[in-house]
């Protein structure tokens, strides 16, 4: 390992419980309860004494009262769990300190019973005896039959005349339910769906004339490679991505900070769809990068995956389980199309997912901390280590020479500040320590902690002479700061402690505070015959290795989802809609799968072609269905009016992304370069208001540094970009298998009105005049060639003329028009 | 699907403000819309609804409520004391001090002899309007996350806010303008920004739209000057001739045509969302009446008479965030509460009732509900000497107009005001009571989100029926 101290950002579960007055007796209740009742409860009440409610504890057994109120010293229930008194309680079974804390300071308090609920019901009414064990759920062999966890079988192709495995099954069906397919795109519809499709951007003029030029019967296919070779083509689709596992370039909550180097994931994910990665590696690479390639920075970029979760401010035993929880939730969702999240409180209600599998896939995360990794040599760490030390060194006698200038003006606005107290809080003051009253202490602590004097209120006290040498001694530091090092490249991921897992328990309701059995790492009991065998951790391990067991799971070929998942994911995003439409949930409160051959065809393509990304786009783009027109079969509409057996190629919106950056391809100044740290365009400052914590530094419109590619603009979730946001770019709370589309005012508001989009038709306008010169039927044609990929018919040429021509700014108010067509922003 | 067959006219119709694609409609199957229905159409309540509209006036920052609705003669006999007998206490920024006393008398008002302090000398006036729930509790007593809570039912930002789920609900009734609008105090914004009145999952259509309090209401909703309207009109009529010819080629498909109608209706926008703000159209006498034109009300003011005014209009949600930005500009006394205190009230006050009367007045009030809360409340104890920390144990917040009992007070804290011990009420029953006044069942509005039923109250709330009339 290298020497990570001053990189590691510790984020172990804190022992902090929150406890407030009218809880205490709650939470005791709760600790008797899911510790306790099985020996002093309903069944059997051991040496008389019942446990099920703090009314029966109060008046013990036959050994007398186990709880003395006030002094849980003398308290026979204290002294047992806490072990100061054997036999300790529960046998055999140290509770949680913080279970034991609670039993204490309810007894010290008084050992109250909540008034309200003891003058209500009797004892046995109103202590239901929790049981703190999981709920059982057998997995019988009908839960396994059902169809998700079953291995996809490799049905024959059904007898059409076709060579495509896609155009075969999807031609059966629409056989066996009387639809007619509609006819074949024509080459220009079918070009510029082919770019949007791979890459988000429409075509050139050239390459629309280069695929019609091309007369060969594998120009089609010629072109899907080309543009499978694009790096642009991992833009889009890692996009689609980055939705799956909700990235954010930001932690959420109340400070909403940026992560500067969440990028290096986002870039991870784009390189990994233009490699073609194979999936299963991919997929093993995010949840355990740092244990199959140690050695490779990518591998630890990967793990980046780990951290995309909201990040609480807070940090307590609560909001790690919370952070876990979305991970289980998350990670079981995107790999798995599976609602394990359903299950940390109860049995999935639907599916036959335990609460065991939840608590066990959570027991493979619970020992993962964040951590900065540095991207540079062991050599490189220890110098960045040893330059910092030595300028805070440097900055020692400045800081004290500070201290010292302002010392007296401190101290007399304190002493003033002190004067001018509340009477009581005076009597506080001049009460000797050992003397004060318990209020007292309080509010002299206080005082002595809190009452202080800002710089600026120093600053203001000063006489000139000392501000100057304030201002001075003040530059020094600064100067000092300039020659720091530049902060190290890091990578956003993931480390553990070292091969021995935390331990992780059962928690009743989810609650910290109610744990129960501890948990071994397992995988959904249902997907799989027998138990998966996770890992021993090599010997010089610094992590558990439960992680790469999980992966290597999810991405084994007998796994019956993983590959359905994807290739479903990948079929949603060519033709809009899955062939399970609801491409999280694989469940049963899921969809049903249209085609389920097909799906199970190309589950297993997809695993034969050792799990190639690229040749299922192959596939389904040199297929029938796939090159279909989108326009509607009047028969057809009937049957089926929602083309859910994929008749006609349906029409999508472009996302968010996808209309920015065509706007920018078509007028000319997108930059095309890849990768990188991400750029923030100018947002109205209206619409953040920002605080000193949360602030959005736009650059103007204008400044070329912005004119990237969306997928390169930083997402920060309390800051939207509002062009992004009102075309449904998703809100990264969870996981977003597709994105709404919804079309609404504020959209067409935003392209007809923003400064931005504006100065786009401005530079469309100056593009047509430089490349079409002044002739405005050239420039009109050169428009919708690049706007449309097609040439105006010849009424739309004559309406383009007198447009331009019939006002001073006919031009670029003719190319907003165009960025606001529908048929720009829909792929056809 | 016989959607797809409908009429021209009733398709554009129905496209409205905004339509389900294909992946909506599938979403919705079963709940209330179909596909091409327009997303923002109005929709029919659960059960007959008291109320049509909501005005939210959101305190940002925690407002004490042992300063304002919760008197506590005890803080001033015990004043410097340790508040025991509480357990741990737990504050959220350390070293807490005695108790403190108010700095404010209460006194009783209204024939219902509801205490309010001094602080709310005109919203005073309006108790019998009102109804005061003394009991409520949060869970988190950290500003984001109960800020998160207070708006979206859950802690974590990202889940929809409460205006989206009721234009979800019950959609607006006027298209041509936002149907959930969000003002935030010139100052700043809340903590956690536009999550507070986020869409989550939902579509765009529900999302807060926030509305400035001056000049245009709506970022970008006018386009630079040199596009005059002239010139606009005449690119959106040739838009409108290319997309027609190319819907002509694709009659069915009704995303296409919504879009054509979302163009003439965001040009409708620009010039009735510019109405709907426009103060000038009112009264000196009603200006005069929620402190517009005069120090400090004049921001809340304007604020709350633009909130009339498109409630007037069929906007169905308006949330008004007073306090914002850093420190004594939001409500966070964590010091001179006094100060901090004394300054919002006053900013708040005359508006608060100033709106109440106008609503009134014309009739409106009984149908529209004013919620007026913050993400907590505040400590009995001293904070720097002068201050008070955050308090999510008990805390106050009222509710009045909209089929609300006036009078009525719910539930109590404790001796010092630390923590709700009587009738106590969650988020999530505050949530519940909200949508019920509206019509809406809680339990019955869901939104279906990897494979779950999400709703505003997550898995619990009750309506508080004491406050209903």
């Amino acid at each position: 390992m290298l020497p990570l101290r001053t990189f590691t950002l510790l984020v172990a579960p804190l022992f902090a419980v929150q406890l407030f007055a009218s809880d205490l007796a709650d939470d005791a209740a709760l600790v008797l309860q899911h510790n306790c009742t099985g020996c002093h409860g309903a069944d059997k009440q051991m040496g008389n004494l019942d446990l099920r409610s703090l009314e029966s504890a109060l008046e013990g057994g036959e050994r007398g009262l186990a709880v003395e109120p006030g002094k849980s010293a003398d308290s026979r229930l204290y002294k047992f769990i806490a072990g100061i008194e054997k036999p300790l309680m529960p046998p055999g079974k140290r509770l949680p300190a913080e279970d034991i804390e609670i039993i204490r300071k309810w007894i010290d308090d008084g050992a109250k019973v909540n008034s309200k609920e003891k003058s209500e019901a009797k004892p046995q009414e109103k202590a239901p005896v929790i049981n703190t064990k999981m709920e059982e759920r057998t997995i019988t062999p009908e839960d396994r039959r059902y169809w998700a966890f079953v291995a996809p079988v490799r049905a024959p192709l059904p007898q059409v005349s076709t060579a495509n495995p896609v155009d075969a099954f999807i031609l059966a069906t629409l056989r066996a339910k009387k639809l007619k397919p509609a006819g074949p795109a024509d080459r220009r519809t079918l070009i510029r769906r082919a770019y949007l499709d791979l890459t988000g951007l429409p075509p050139t003029p050239a390459n629309v004339q280069a695929f019609l030029d091309d007369g060969s019967p594998n120009a089609f296919p010629k072109v899907v490679e080309q543009l499978l070779a694009s790096p642009h083509y991992g833009e889009r689709w890692g996009r689609h991505w980055l939705d799956t596992v909700r990235y954010s370039d930001s932690g959420g909550f109340e400070y909403d900070r940026d992560r500067d180097t969440a990028w290096r994931y986002r870039d991870y994910v784009i390189k990994a769809f233009n490699d073609d990665k194979p999936y299963n590696q991919f997929v093993q690479e995010q949840i355990a990068g740092d244990e199959i390639a140690p050695k490779s920075y990518e591998g630890r970029i990967a793990t980046g995956y780990l951290r995309l979760g909201l990040e609480n401010n807070l940090k307590n035993e609560q909001t790690r389980m919370d952070d876990l929880d979305d991970l289980v939730a998350t990670t079981s969702n995107a790999f798995l199309g599976l609602t394990v999240g359903c299950a940390r409180c109860h049995n999935h209600k639907f599916d036959p997912i335990a609460q065991k599998d939840y608590y066990r896939m959570q027991a493979v995360f619970f020992s993962t901390k964040a951590t900065e990794y540095p991207l540079v040599n062991e050599e490189e760490v220890k110098r960045f280590n040893a330059e910092q030390a030595h300028i805070t060194e440097l900055q020692v006698p400045w800081k004290a020479k500070l201290t010292e200038i302002e010392k007296p003006y401190k101290e007399k606005l304190i002493a003033d500040k002190k004067s001018k107290l509340p009477e009581y809080v005076l009597v506080a003051l001049k009460t000797p320590a050992d003397k004060r009253t318990e209020g007292q202490k309080l509010n002299a602590e206080q005082v002595e902690k809190t009452l202080t004097a800002d710089q600026k209120e120093i600053l203001a006290a000063m006489p000139e002479a000392d501000v100057q040498r304030h201002k001075q001694v003040s530059k020094e530091i600064a100067d000092l700061d300039e020659q720091r090092p530049k902060p190290l490249p890091t990578a956003m991921a993931i480390a553990e402690k070292g091969r021995e897992a935390v331990p992780s328990y059962f928690l009743y309701r989810g609650s910290p505070g109610s744990k129960g059995s501890l948990m071994k790492p397992g995988v959904i009991a249902a997907a799989i015959q027998g138990e998966w065998q996770f890992p021993e951790p090599p010997a010089d391990a610094t992590t558990t290795w439960r992680r790469s067991g999980l992966a290597s799971w999810i991405a084994g070929a007998e796994n019956p989802l993983t590959a359905r998942v994807m290739v479903n994911r990948i079929w949603q995003h060519h033709f809009g809609e899955g062939i399970v439409r609801t491409p999280n949930n694989f469940g049963k409160m899921g969809e049903r799968p249209t085609h389920p051959e097909l799906l199970d065809w190309l589950a297993t393509e997809f695993v034969q072609q050792h799990w190639s990304i690229k040749a299922i786009h192959r596939l389904i783009m040199n297929s029938e269905t796939y090159q279909r027109a989108s326009d509607d079969v009047a028969a057809n509409l009937e049957i089926d009016g929602e083309n859910r057996y994929f008749w006609r190629m349906p029409r999508q919106r472009l996302e968010a992304e996808g209309i920015r950056d065509s706007m920018m391809a078509v007028a000319g100044n997108l930059d095309l370069k890849v990768g990188g740290s991400a750029v923030h365009p100018y947002i109205d400052p209206a619409l953040f208001q920002s605080s000193s914590k949360r602030t959005w530094v736009g650059k103007p419109d204008t400044d070329p540094e912005t004119w990237r590619r969306g997928v390169y603009i930083f997402s920060k979730r309390s800051i939207p970009l509002p062009m992004l946001d009102v075309f449904d770019k998703p809100d990264s709370v969870g996981s977003c298998a597709r994105r709404n589309r919804s079309t609404i005012a504020p959209q067409a508001l935003i392209l007809m009105n923003n400064s931005f989009v504006l100065m786009e038709a401005k530079m469309f306008a100056d593009r047509l005049r430089r490349e079409a010169g002044d002739d405005v039927t050239a420039q009109a044609n050169l428009a919708f060639q690049l706007a449309l990929s097609r040439p105006p018919s010849h009424s739309e040429s004559e309406t383009a003329f007198k447009f331009i021509r019939g006002d001073a700014q006919g031009l670029v108010d003719f190319c907003q028009t165009m960025l606001n067509l529908n048929e720009f922003v829909y792929i056809p | 699907m016989t959607n797809r067959f409908l009429s021209r006219r009733e398709l554009l119709n129905r496209a409205g403000g905004g339509i389900a694609g294909l992946a909506f409609a599938d979403l919705m199957r079963g709940a209330t819309a179909a596909p091409g229905t327009s997303l923002l159409a109005v929709r029919a309540p659960h059960f007959p609804a008291k109320a049509k509209a909501v005005i939210s006036i959101f305190c940002y920052g925690g407002v004490s409520h042992v300063d304002t609705f919760d008197p506590k003669p005890e803080l001033l006999k015990r004043q410097g004391e340790a508040m025991t007998g509480k357990g741990d206490v737990v504050v959220s920024q350390g070293h807490p001090g005695g108790l403190m006393p108010s700095p404010w008398k209460f006194s009783k008002h209204g024939q219902s002899g509801m205490d309010v302090s001094e602080l709310f000398p005109h919203v005073a006036k309006k108790v019998d309007e009102i109804a005061l729930i003394r009991s409520m509790r949060s869970i988190s007593n950290d500003h984001a996350p109960a800020l998160f809570q207070m708006n979206t039912g859950f802690i974590q930002g990202g889940y929809p806010s409460m205006g989206s789920w009721i234009t979800y609900g019950l959609g607006t009734e006027n298209q041509n303008l936002p149907a959930f609008v969000v003002f935030s105090d010139p100052r700043g914004g809340p903590i956690g920004g536009a999550p507070n009145w986020g869409n989550g999952f939902m579509p765009a259509a529900y999302q807060g739209t926030p509305f400035r309090s001056t000049g245009d209401p709506i970022v970008d909703l006018k386009p630079p000057k040199e596009m005059t309207p002239e010139r606009q009109r005449r690119w959106l009529d040739l838009l409108a001739q290319y997309n027609q010819q190319h819907l002509a080629k694709n009659p069915h498909d009704y995303e296409l045509s919504a879009r054509i109608q979302s163009y003439e209706l965001a040009f409708q926008m620009q010039t009735e969302a510019t109405d709907a703000v426009d103060l000038k159209k009112e009264t000196a006498a009603t200006r005069a009446l929620y402190g517009v034109g005069e120090e400090p009300t004049d921001h809340v003011g304007r604020q709350a008479l633009m909130a009339r005014r498109l409630v007037e209009r069929g906007v169905r949600f308006v949330q008004i965030f007073s306090g914002g930005g850093n420190f004594t500009e939001s409500w966070d006394a964590h010091w001179d509460l006094e100060l901090n205190h004394g300054m919002h009230c006053a900013e708040t006050d005359k508006p608060i009732a100033g709106l109440m009367t106008d609503l009134k007045s014309r009739g409106l009030l009984d149908s529209t509900l004013i919620i007026w809360h913050g993400e907590f409340g505040r400590m009995p104890i001293s904070q720097k000497m002068n201050g008070r920390d955050h308090n999510p144990y008990g805390f106050s917040v009222w509710m009045a107009g909209g089929g609300i009992k006036g009078g009525t007070v719910v539930g109590s804290t404790d001796e010092y005001g630390y923590a709700a011990v009587e009738n106590k009420k969650t988020v999530n029953d505050l949530h519940a009571t909200v949508l019920h006044q509206l019509g809406l069942n809680h339990e019955k509005l869901t939104f279906p989100y990897n494979g779950r039923n999400i709703r505003l109250t997550d898995v619990s709330g009750e309506v508080i029926r004491e406050v209903v009339a």
